[in-house]
């Protein structure tokens, strides 16, 4: 049980956490998906303790661990850290590097030898590398690298796990695979875990909650389907779902878009925030194209981008630049410069929107 | 609010030693400011002050008389014609020697790497014993010309010519280090780019590497005008007896020569060489502060031009023959020498004999207690830097902030002031450190001892601030998250990292001070000698052969430490750090 109350960090006149609140309950696992500079990895390095706050508390498990006079350091907290870089230590072998916090953890239980041998071995099993116990970092792959720091940030079972971009500097296969060793982990182990990324399929995958964050602000704390559908702001609009802002007047709960102000499109749970600004966020899959006979269609399409199972059309509406994704099947191919009519998919559920 | 009170005095009853550090961080950092002052810039002021004392009051007189002189126009003369001159030689010889080693294919770099860092750390003055012997009436080269026909001169190495070139072949290493690192870095694509542009191999050397190399071989340069002008054992061994002199052996013979205003007099000169050095310094600043450009792209470290085996021969030959005649032969002379029972006797084996050496380790006590003096204060000031420029160095990474960087600066002083000029504010600072209280530091070995840690303490620094900044700052956290506190840290993960880049910063200060003369030449006193003092009287009084014998034994011992740290660090990669040989 973590929290935070409006935390904020500056460094100098800059400042990198504006006002941070936050509830992570235990066993959560949670992923803080920004672009770089958004302030994620200063709020990783506030939750493990390597820096203080300039505003705000923090509290674990009914303790206040940081404060602005006060902080508990790493070596003291109840943690375990991943790193992107791996930060393995060149003079130790993989066995000493699980051992290591087992000795020196303030939590990890004191026990006899025996049974630390034991719990090693139990870990190294867990991320598959019972057969490397004695290797040395240079002898090992980056994916065996990443299961390594994984090992040693678990094996003292802390309550809190804190991973920094740990899937960045591998490959994609090898990304994939440790996702799911990553959840394996989490349901295995019961500790909390503070995910940090840019990557938002790692965070859609994995996490119970996404935290997004923007210039030091949290944008919005949701589950991943609802970050996804229905984004709060502009910035998770454009970050997570590359949404169009389509401008219109919002009237008895339905949209009139200025563009096609013959239609009329529900309300699929926009946020206040977009309704005061007379917007409707329309994701690129929610809208699909006709061709239009002799140019007489809404907008012209500018680029064909083929991507495998969609194509991306980015089409010209007046001095905006909408994009829409296709599934390959469902449409006839359209070429550059075809000029296109927009179908708003979710309308066909709504009969009388079409009506007026 | 009461809540929050009680919970917060909870954490700090349970809080360790080193974060209750962190609490007092701004007494700490107070304290340790105000310590920094007191030893590496009081000095300074003193010595500023003292220039402009008559009599307890403040005056100009010493100077409207120094600069009424003419000896000192002459000798301010001397001083930048020798100075650079000796650098125009170092750049010429540094920067031809970078450009061989990183554009071309040649075999053997390693090696040749070695040798170009020897004048590192072989001192000068006995390099330019080494010289002499070379050029002696009875040397190598006079056996050589007789050999020709015709009436040879031997050139005169006591003139001014003889110290530009010495000078400058001892000092040419910082320019080549310099320039070496700056040529690998310059991207090899711009060269591609201006290939594809149409530009030939000649134009793109002077339209694309020159100019991107030129802050770093200017930097080079100042750094080696830095350094021959702080120089003081070349000029002084073979400026002296020709009656050639540079601010820092005037301000020696100054010093030495206890006329009555002679430390006010010495004081005005040093003002003067510190000036001139400061400007250097200034100027130095400005080109490292444009030179940041490039520092981010990656070192290329294969050669860039291939050339045919011929040619690659031939100037394989041509650098090989260069380094052995700069950097072997005058040794060999030297120990040539050392050995022949009386001096100008030839070399025939029937003259040899190990008399010389017997006499300076078994008759004469003063060249014993000279070396047990030196391995003390170099002992000494290497195991008091290595625990305090260490620690400043962790706090200066810790905190890169423009308190501890003014700190780096600070302790910086008195190693950028030539040494003359350094000895002197020593000298000023610790006869009465407070105004009427002489505590008989100035006559002690304990003179030598602060001056030594106050020069040499910025090496360690460096070298522990270069160790720190090749380890990651996750490498350190992670133990942290592990749980490790403070000294489990230390001890279990950041010693053994940093211990190489350590160790190689330790061993360059105990170098430095085992051999180091311009500082002990003025601060020395009866019973506190140090090697480079004994063999500098060694020569001065006639001696040749002592002195020769007792520089070929520190030179052994020289290079002896040196193998033994490229195999320490060797073994330590290999078995502790557990990394593989990348060469």
């Amino acid at each position: 049980m973590i929290q935070l109350n409006g935390i904020s960090k500056s460094y100098g006149n800059v400042s990198a956490l504006r006002g941070i609140d936050l509830f992570i309950k235990e066993g959560e696992f949670i992923a803080i998906l920004g672009p770089s500079g958004c302030g994620k990895t200063t709020l990783l390095k506030l939750l493990a303790g390597f820096m203080k706050p300039t505003k705000g508390t923090m509290t674990m498990n009914g303790t206040i661990v940081a404060s602005v006079d006060n902080v508990l350091p790493p070596e003291k907290r109840n943690i375990g850290m991943v790193f992107q870089s791996f930060a393995l230590w060149p003079h130790m072998t993989v066995y000493e590097h699980v051992q290591f916090p087992l000795i020196h953890h303030s939590f990890a239980p004191k026990v006899d030898k025996k049974w630390r041998d034991e719990r090693v071995k139990q870990v190294l099993r867990m991320v598959g590398l019972e057969s490397f116990a004695q290797r040395y970092p240079h002898e090992l792959s980056g994916g065996q690298k990443q299961r390594v720091s994984l090992a040693r940030a678990i094996a003292p079972e802390p309550n809190l796990l804190l991973m920094d971009e740990p899937l960045s500097a591998l490959d994609a296969e090898l990304r994939m695979e440790l996702r799911k060793e990553i959840q394996q982990i989490h349901k295995q182990t019961n500790a909390s875990i503070v995910y940090v990324t840019h990557d938002q399929s790692e965070a859609f995958a994995m996490a119970d909650r996404i935290v997004v964050m923007n210039r030091g602000n949290i944008e919005q704390i949701d589950r991943p389907e609802i970050i996804f559908s229905r984004p709060k702001t502009e910035f998770v609009a454009t970050f997570v779902g590359k949404c169009n802002f389509v401008k219109g007047l919002w009237k008895d709960g339905r949209f009139i878009p200025n563009q096609f102000p013959n239609e009329r499109w529900p309300d699929s749970g926009v946020s206040s925030h977009f309704k005061k600004r007379g917007l409707y966020p329309v994701r690129p899959d929610q809208w699909s194209l006709k061709k239009a006979k002799d140019g007489s269609g809404q907008g012209i399409i500018k680029f064909v981008q083929y991507q495998g199972k969609e194509i991306h059309y980015i089409v010209q509406v007046g001095e905006k630049e909408w994009t829409v994704h296709e599934q390959i099947q469902s449409s006839t191919y359209l070429q550059e410069g075809d000029s296109v009519h927009f179908v708003f998919k979710n309308k066909v559920r709504n009969q009388e929107a079409i009506v007026i | 609010m009461f809540f929050i009170s009680k919970q917060t005095k909870e954490i700090t009853g349970r809080r360790s030693s080193f974060s209750r550090f962190y609490q007092w961080q701004k007494i700490w950092m107070i304290l340790g400011l105000f310590l920094i002052i007191i030893f590496f810039v009081s000095p300074i002021i003193r010595l500023f002050l003292l220039s402009f004392m008559e009599q307890n009051t403040f005056s100009l007189s010493h100077y409207s008389q120094i600069l009424s002189e003419e000896k000192t126009w002459v000798t301010v003369k001397n001083t930048l014609y020798i100075v650079s001159g000796s650098t125009v030689i170092s750049l010429i010889v540094g920067i031809t020697l970078a450009w061989v080693m990183a554009y071309l294919n040649i075999g053997g770099k390693k090696w040749i790497q070695l040798f170009i860092f020897l004048p590192f750390i072989i001192p000068s003055y006995i390099t330019t014993l080494a010289w002499i012997q070379l050029f002696s009436e009875n040397g190598p080269v006079a056996s050589i010309l007789e050999i020709f026909p015709g009436d040879w001169k031997l050139p005169n190495l006591y003139s001014m010519t003889g110290i530009i070139v010495i000078l400058g072949l001892s000092h040419y290493p910082l320019v080549y280090l310099l320039s070496v690192e700056l040529f690998r870095k310059i991207p090899i694509e711009l060269e591609h780019a201006a290939q594809i542009c149409g530009a030939k191999k000649g134009k793109i050397m002077y339209k694309v590497v020159l100019p991107l190399a030129i802050p770093g071989i200017s930097s080079g340069g100042i750094l080696a005008f830095l350094s021959n002008l702080d120089n003081f054992g070349i000029p002084a061994i073979l400026g002296i007896p020709a009656n050639i002199r540079v601010l820092s052996t005037y301000i020696y013979e100054e010093v030495v020569g206890f006329g009555p205003a002679s430390f006010s007099r010495a004081a005005v000169l040093s003002i003067l060489l510190g000036g001139i050095a400061f400007i250097g310094l200034l100027i130095q600043w400005l080109l490292l502060r444009k030179s940041r450009v490039i520092e981010t792209v990656n070192r290329v470290t294969e050669p860039r031009i291939q050339l045919s085996s011929m040619k690659k021969r031939f100037i394989e030959i041509i650098i090989w023959s260069f380094l052995l005649l700069t950097s072997f032969v005058p040794f060999l002379s030297m120990g040539m020498t050392s050995l022949i029972k009386a001096y100008g006797l030839p070399f025939h084996l029937e003259n040899l004999s190990f008399k010389n050496y017997e006499y300076i380790l078994f008759t004469d006590s003063k060249t014993i207690s000279a070396l047990t003096n030196s391995l003390k204060l170099a002992l000494l000031t290497t195991v008091v830097s290595l625990i305090i420029g260490t620690t400043i160095a962790y706090i200066r990474y810790k905190l890169p902030n423009k308190w501890t960087k003014l700190v780096e600066l600070l302790i910086t002083i008195p190693y950028a002031l030539p040494g003359t000029v350094f000895a002197l504010s020593m000298i000023f600072t610790w006869m009465q450190p407070i105004p009427g209280w002489n505590p008989g530091i100035y006559g002690s070995i304990w003179i030598l001892i602060i001056a030594y840690i106050t020069r040499f303490l910025v090496l360690q620094v460096r070298g522990s601030y270069t160790a720190l900044t090749q380890i990651e700052s996750s490498i350190e956290e992670a133990a942290r998250t592990s749980g490790a506190k403070f000294f489990v840290k230390w001890r279990k993960i950041l010693m053994p990292l940093l211990l190489p880049g350590v160790i190689s910063g330790a061993l360059l200060v105990f170098l430095t001070s085992l051999t180091e003369l311009t500082v002990s030449s003025l601060l020395w006193s009866t019973g506190a000698e140090t090697v480079g003092v004994v063999i500098f009287n060694f020569e001065q009084a006639g001696y040749t052969l002592y002195s020769t014998a007792f520089s070929s034994l520190i030179v052994l011992a020289i290079l002896l430490l040196g193998i033994f740290l490229i195999f320490f660090e060797k073994i330590w990669r290999r078995k502790v750090l557990k990394q593989v040989d990348s060469a």
